[in-house]
């Protein structure tokens, strides 16, 4: 049963990040290979807070986020007015860089040990300690992240991004300034990653920085594509599949680390089929 | 000014591998359009070929060198074959083509993990038995001048080799328009096979080199991938010299400023000088 | 208001695909624009809408002079455009194609969208003089090559711009679209717009346009009404080759 637990927080987890970021592959076409960056920026501000100047979750997760957000509009403004190939390997260089700051970055991240000791969020004083309560959390936050997408995508906001995704130029022909809007979905996301970055860390009680290599940021790429671009409830199913997937691994008797390697070697062959095979994914209303 | 000469020195080895990545990546994207994220794990799996026959396998260096190259050369001809050219024959996006690649280097990067584990390897060989020369007060050793003037040579023959062959004229047709150069006769498709092969080669060179003088680990795919495209976008896009021009730049940047701070900071540096780039000079040092 | 170019030039790799148009297109008039293929018309309306950087010359829109123009200037100055090849939304619908130019243009009044009902009934209105308000809920992919250019033509008039490029907006219609287009261009030049044309049909261009350009090469070659001009032995030429 506390196993269950544990697998469902995980992908309720996941589920939040890969919803960001079908907001950004999905409804506006902006591949990122940055999301665990975010959730990393947002992750290690909260934790900062919470460990050093023992501010409350709600609040250090809510910086965290707006942390995030914030870098992603400084990048977002550089990057995102490129060509698409720029664009893209500017988030994969800033995920470089942002992986390399939390490693050298000692004084405030601890480096490569990571910080331990991070406390579960307190509610009307009762701490969140049983996994079980924390489960309640996370789906909470499933549901708060799966309204705000659905209203994004169903607003006209929403229009103009499926159009952007399509045909920039066409859009802005029509008078839209079409890297506002894409800043814009890139700060949501981030910010949403963010969180999702703060409430991890809470959860494992430590972090450390190899949460936030590229390869994590490939892995929300491929829960995206799994699930569908354009499809929240696909982002939530994927990412059940694809974390329940590795646990299958390690039940089967692989060691801790084998079972990483092929965990991830597992998500590089999932992109490379659904790439050949099926482009739209499981619910996928859009193709790449 | 001592100081001065060996950072040149230190520019001078670490550019030539830059540059070798640019040129490859380079002659690749000019003739199929597509941005093959996989391409720095290609030269990954250069090194290690050489690391697993030379130092595992006791085999002969200059074998194990060889068939590292080729080997290389083989694994990204493979990959052209095998995915990406059904990609190119269905007209997809390159998007798409780009998450194929990221799924195709999260697999060879998890593969060369389970193989080699994800710890540090350095080509061992006799350290006291190496020559070191003094240049203008700066220390360079036999092995770094080697990988240097082995750089220079596989540079100046690619240039020939697209400058005066036949050979060399057809890949600048299909650059130039892939349908206009199948009308007049040239097997595109054939074509852009042994390009890749070529190109894969050049990365597993770039690699090996690597393993050498820094040494290797399963991810240096991807950092050794973006320190290329940079060197190409602050050189020039599109402007082969400029590429070259431009990691030699870079290596020099990164090497002063790891000079006077840390050498952990290198990966930041060079990202700072790719958004100075692109926000002050984007179209590069010398122009197209 | 009225459009002009002044010099206006625009080459590729060497070629002068415009080459020092000086042209005029007034408000309150159709002016069509003709010639053969690969004369530069889409080019010449590529560059204006900003779609093609301007290489030398001038577009003078009103009194303003402006010697750069970028897409998303154009719909603010007041200029909106059909594409040869509709370039519509394809996987959205025929309503949402339409509603994205009624909606606001700021990031944050898109979110929340206050003027729901009126642009739904705006969007009725137009798709319904095009005879595509039954289709209105169908992806854009799927509807037939004449319906994508009538939702093409909607997609501009929705724009209510002051001056309106249509390219190539009659090929491929039947008879009955051609008279509702038709209708509709001259609908707007009565109220004032300036409605350019590209357009091959000669006996519909006799029928419906005021002015007349004809260009080759991409430089103008005549103008005129569109008696005058295609009746010039030059125009003539052009189009059956020397």
């Amino acid at each position: 049963m506390e196993y269950l637990v544990h697998t469902v927080v995980l992908v309720s987890i996941y589920a939040v990040q890969a919803m960001s970021l079908n907001l950004l592959i999905g409804e506006t076409g902006l591949v990122s290979v940055a999301q665990a960056a975010f959730a990393g920026i947002g992750a290690y501000a909260a934790v900062v807070l919470m460990t050093i100047m023992g501010v409350n979750f709600f609040v250090a997760s809510l910086i965290g986020a707006l942390a995030a957000g914030t870098v992603a509009f400084i990048v977002g403004i550089i990057f995102l007015p490129l060509r698409q190939v720029y664009y893209i390997l500017g988030t994969v260089g800033f995920n470089v860089i942002a992986w390399s700051v939390f490693l050298n970055w000692n004084e405030v991240t601890k480096g490569s040990l990571g910080i331990a000791g991070i406390p579960r969020p307190v509610v009307f004083g009762y701490a969140l300690s049983e996994n079980a309560a924390f489960l309640v959390l996370c789906l909470v936050s499933v549901a708060c992240v799966y309204g705000i997408s659905a209203l994004i995508t169903r607003s006209s906001l929403g229009r103009v991004l499926h159009a952007i995704r399509e045909d920039e130029d066409a859009v802005a022909v029509f008078g839209y300034a079409t890297t506002h809007y894409k800043v814009f979905i890139f700060v949501v996301a981030a910010f949403i990653a963010g969180y999702a970055g703060a409430l991890f860390a809470s959860y494992l009680s430590y972090i450390s920085p190899t949460n936030y290599i590229v390869p994590e940021s490939i892995f929300a790429l491929s829960i995206v594509i799994l699930g569908g671009l354009g499809s929240a409830h696909g982002a939530i199913v994927a990412a059940f599949l694809l974390v329940v997937l590795p646990e299958v691994l390690r039940f089967v008797g692989f060691p801790s680390e084998l079972a990483g390697h092929l965990r991830l070697m597992s998500y590089g062959l999932i992109l490379i089929f659904f790439m050949l095979y099926l482009p739209k994914g499981l619910f996928g209303k859009f193709r790449i | 000014m001592e100081v001065i000469i060996q950072i040149a020195l230190n520019a001078l080895v670490a550019g030539s591998i830059y540059a070798l990545i640019t040129l490859g990546f380079n002659l690749l994207y000019s003739t199929t359009r597509f941005f093959d994220l996989s391409y720095g794990a290609i030269a990954a799996v250069g090194g290690y070929i050489v690391y697993c026959l030379y130092n595992l396998l006791g085999l002969n260096l200059y074998a194990a060198i060889v068939l590292g190259i080729l080997g290389a050369g083989a694994l990204g001809f493979s990959c052209e074959k095998l995915i990406y050219r059904q990609l190119r024959a269905r007209k997809a996006s390159s998007a798409v083509l780009l998450i194929a690649s990221l799924g195709v280097l999260l697999v060879i990067q998890s593969a060369l993990a389970i193989l080699f584990t994800s710890q540090f390897h350095i080509i061992t060989r006799d350290l006291s038995a190496e020559r070191v020369f003094t240049i203008f007060g700066g220390t360079i050793t036999e092995v770094q001048a080697i990988i240097f003037l082995s750089a220079i040579t596989i540079m100046l023959a690619l240039g020939a080799l697209l400058k005066f062959t036949r050979f060399g004229k057809a890949v600048q047709a299909i650059a130039d328009d892939e349908e206009v150069a199948n009308v007049v006769g040239i097997n595109s498709e054939k074509m852009i096979g042994i390009v890749y092969f070529i190109g894969a080669a050049i990365a597993g060179a770039a690699g090996i080199a690597t393993a050498f003088d820094t040494g290797i680990m399963p991810t240096l795919g991807l950092a050794i991938l973006l320190k290329g495209v940079i060197a190409a976008i602050v050189g020039g896009i599109g402007n082969v010299v400029g590429g070259v021009l431009g990691a030699f730049v870079l290596a020099a940047i990164e090497n002063t400023g790891a000079w006077f701070f840390s050498a952990e900071w290198r990966d930041v540096i060079a990202f700072l000088v790719l958004i100075a780039f692109l926000l002050l000079r984007p179209r590069g040092i010398l122009p197209k | 208001m009225n459009l002009r170019t002044h010099q206006l030039t625009k080459s590729f790799g060497g070629v002068h695909a415009v080459d020092g148009v000086d042209a005029r297109f007034e408000a309150g008039k159709i002016t069509a624009l003709v010639g053969p293929n690969g004369s530069g018309k889409t080019t010449l309306i590529n560059t204006i809408t900003g779609l093609y950087s301007i290489d030398n010359g001038t577009v003078i829109i009103g009194e303003v002079r402006h010697a750069k123009m970028r897409p998303s200037m154009v719909a603010s100055l007041g200029i909106t455009r059909t594409f040869q090849n509709s370039r519509l939304i394809q996987q959205i619908s025929a309503l949402d194609n339409i509603l994205l130019v009624l909606t606001k243009r700021n990031v944050f009044a898109a979110l929340f969208e206050r003027h729901g009902k009126r642009h739904l009934a705006e969007a009725e209105t137009i798709l319904r003089k095009v005879g595509l308000w039954e289709k209105r809920d169908e992806h854009a992919e799927n509807l037939s090559y004449g319906q994508r250019k009538l939702l093409e033509v909607a997609r501009a008039v929705s724009t209510k711009a002051k001056i309106y490029f249509f390219d190539e907006p009659f090929a491929g219609l039947f008879p009955e679209m051609v008279k509702t287009v038709s209708g509709i261009l001259r609908e707007l030049r009565d109220r004032g717009a300036a409605v350019v044309l590209v357009e091959h049909d000669m006996a519909l261009i006799r029928e419906i346009a005021d002015y007349c350009y004809c260009m080759d090469s991409g430089k103008v070659i005549a103008e005129g009404t569109p008696e005058e001009v295609l009746q010039q032995s030059n125009v003539i030429e052009a189009y059956l080759g020397k």
